[in-house]
């Protein structure tokens, strides 16, 4: 089947005064059309780097990019020029960002921020735009959208202001939206609604979607494949339900254990023991090594390669669990 | 915009000024036992008798008759009446016709000192935050340092020294005919002109600089939030990002500063107007004060306070015509 968005080998990494921050490590990605993917991981990952690079909204300096491959609906991202992305942002990709509060312009109402979208990229007038708009907030389910289309983002609730991204997101109804964190910063309740909404548009319009997140609750709710991210490399791709149901590497069932169950009597939280490394001072091996239960001489020195282990599934590990 | 937000800031400015009122008035009064023994104090060739009439004549020129609380009201229903008082010097001269002699004169040098300011300010410091790291932005950064370790008054002897008498690009010393022969001819306005420019330079680099500052890291901090990524993201060119979303949010801590200097755009600067013999407030203020004319000294210092608080009171309701958010008086939702 023909890919949406394909990219191989993306690597960012950022120079600083305390030596160079490889961020991204040479990721491997596709989407298809209409396909909903998760990208799963601990902050500082990388997941929210990767998706800045995707759409080249890194600011470079700091950002250093650089890919084997990054092809979008046919179109090599990694050769066009800013003025040709500027049409494809936002048109074709969009983004939805974690914290609505901070991600709409304080001072300019969110009728007029949405109206931008419709202006920049169709040829409608302003009350065209306005009109549009206000249909935008009505299919996400904003109550009065004519009265809010002139509400400031301060006057909204954190549920209603994540609806008005999700809306500009979608106004145009792009190939493929990249949602990062969408529902972090909610209440569980308002969570919910968010993502139905989220899910419902996705389905409608047939958009591709990229959503980023820890969060495995919504990864369940919502994605088809998923992709471990764990300090600038995916250590495990899988189909949703095999993930879930059978994680092949130690980090993605460290990550499934950790989310505690009401059947759970112990009473104790399951974690990862220690912390994400410093990504200035990344471990030898396996990135992961000094954090795994099952880890040999092996995993300390030698990276593993993410391989192909069949049935749609990519495996990073030396020692993968329930046998090769 | 809220009426009663408008209303409410109305009141508390007209609160504040009635405070200042009342302290200008009972300060200078505070430990003096008999102004009139201030204001004319005893001659050689005088009897206590022939004294004690020549104050008792002051005490009913100037209203000293009266207890204090007489006085003060008094005194409030006369600025009621928009009347400052009588100046001591010689003519008896209104304090309001004094100070209404002088302002145009402070006015030329703050209003060109601070439109240079704005002007230049907020150009090269949006340019140096744009091109941030680059030339200017560095030259920005040491300019900085440079003015606010020097104090004002010395660039200003510097520049009096070298371009006034070393090199005679402009009069170091304002001509004294300025004010009197004034006639609003060409020739006059031009003399004005040159006469104005060294204090104008001198004090225009640190209001040029201040304002570049301001304006750099306004744009930097503002250009670092997620609302610029989102707008980028929508396709927006980075014209349109900067003008829509960048400066729109920049300018609000700027508008704070432009209002705060704008109340002081008709105190003038005693030190600069000395330095180079300008006829403005400064120099008023200062004389009022070297002849121990109180009332003028009163008079300027209401006055003053009065425009400042007008001042503050202007950019408090621009401020929530920019910024949404502080429409419901400072509560944020």
């Amino acid at each position: 089947m023909n890919e949406l968005l394909n990219v191989r080998n993306l690597k960012v990494i950022f120079p600083t005064e305390r030596g160079i921050v490889r961020a991204v490590e040479g990721v491997d990605l596709h989407v298809k059309p209409g396909e909903c993917i998760a990208i799963v991981g601990e902050s500082g990952c990388g997941k929210s780097v990767t998706s800045l690079a995707m759409m080249k909204l890194l600011s470079s300096p700091p950002a250093l990019m650089q890919a084997d491959e990054m092809t979008f609906d046919g179109k090599n991202l990694l050769q066009l020029s800013e003025k040709q992305m500027l049409d494809i942002r936002g048109k074709d990709m969009s983004m939805i960002f974690q914290d609505a509060l901070t991600a709409l312009n304080p001072v300019m109402t969110i009728g007029r921020q949405l109206d931008e979208m419709f202006m920049r990229h169709t040829n409608m007038t302003r009350k065209e735009a306005m009109s549009a708009s206000i249909n935008a907030l009505h299919l996400v389910g904003v109550p009065g959208p004519e009265r809010r289309y002139f509400d400031y983002p301060h006057q909204l609730s954190g549920g209603m202001r994540q609806r008005v991204l999700i809306a500009m997101a979608f106004a145009i109804k792009p190939k493929l939206i990249i949602a990062d964190e969408p529902t972090t910063a909610l209440d569980v309740t308002i969570q919910a609604q968010v993502l139905d909404v989220l899910r419902k548009l996705q389905k409608e319009n047939g958009t591709a979607l990229i959503l980023i997140t820890h969060d495995l609750s919504v990864v369940a709710h919502m994605a088809d494949r998923v992709y471990v991210m764990y300090c600038g490399k995916i250590v495990e791709h899988a189909p949703l339900r095999d993930l879930f149901t059978h994680p092949k590497h130690p980090y993605t069932q460290g990550l499934l254990s950790s989310v505690p169950h009401l059947s759970d009597e112990s009473n104790r939280f399951v974690q990862i023991p220690d912390n994400v490394p410093s990504p200035l001072k990344k471990p030898s091996g396996c990135y992961f090594h000094t954090r795994c239960a099952y880890c040999t001489q092996e995993c300390k020195e030698r990276m593993p390669r993410l391989t192909d282990i069949g049935g749609d599934r990519m495996l990073r590990c030396h020692h993968p669990l329930g046998g090769e | 915009m809220g009426k009663g937000y408008v209303f409410k800031r109305i009141l508390y400015t007209l609160f504040i000024f009635f405070i200042v009122i009342t302290l200008n008035f009972f300060i200078p009064r505070i430990g003096v036992e008999d102004p009139a023994e201030r204001y004319y104090p005893a001659q050689g060739n005088m009897t206590d008798v022939e004294y004690e009439i020549i104050k008792q004549l002051t005490r009913e020129q100037y209203g000293f008759d009266v207890s204090t609380f007489q006085q003060y009201l008094r005194y409030l229903k006369q600025l009621l009446h928009g009347d400052l008082g009588t100046s001591m010097q010689a003519g008896s001269p209104k304090v309001i016709d004094l100070i209404a002699e002088r302002v145009p004169w402070t006015l030329v040098l703050s209003v060109s000192t601070m439109l240079i300011g704005v002007v230049f300010g907020i150009l090269i410091g949006a340019y140096a935050a744009w091109k941030r790291g680059g030339w200017l932005d560095n030259a920005v950064l040491s300019a900085s340092t440079i003015t606010t370790a020097l104090p004002g008054f010395f660039l200003a002897l510097l520049f009096s020294l070298y371009m006034g008498f070393e090199w005679e690009w402009f009069p170091a010393y304002t001509d004294p005919n300025l004010v009197s022969s004034f006639d609003w001819s060409l020739d006059a306005i031009l003399n004005v002109m040159q006469n104005a420019a060294l204090p104008i330079i001198a004090t225009a680099i640190g209001s040029i600089v201040g304002y570049a500052q301001n304006t750099r890291n306004s744009v930097i901090s503002v250009s670092d939030e997620d609302f610029i990524i989102t707008a980028r993201a929508k396709g927006l060119s980075n014209e349109t990002v900067l003008y829509k979303h960048v400066l729109r949010n920049a300018m609000l801590p700027i508008v704070t500063s432009l209002g705060m200097s704008v109340s002081g755009l008709i105190g003038g600067s005693v030190v600069i107007e000395q330095i180079f013999n300008w006829n403005g407030m400064g120099t008023l203020f200062l004389n009022a004060n070297n002849t121990n004319d109180y009332p003028l000294m009163m008079g300027i210092m209401i006055f003053l306070s009065g425009f400042a608080l007008l001042a503050n009171l202007v950019t408090d309701l621009c401020y929530s015509l920019l910024d949404p958010r502080v429409k419901l008086g400072g509560a944020r939702r």
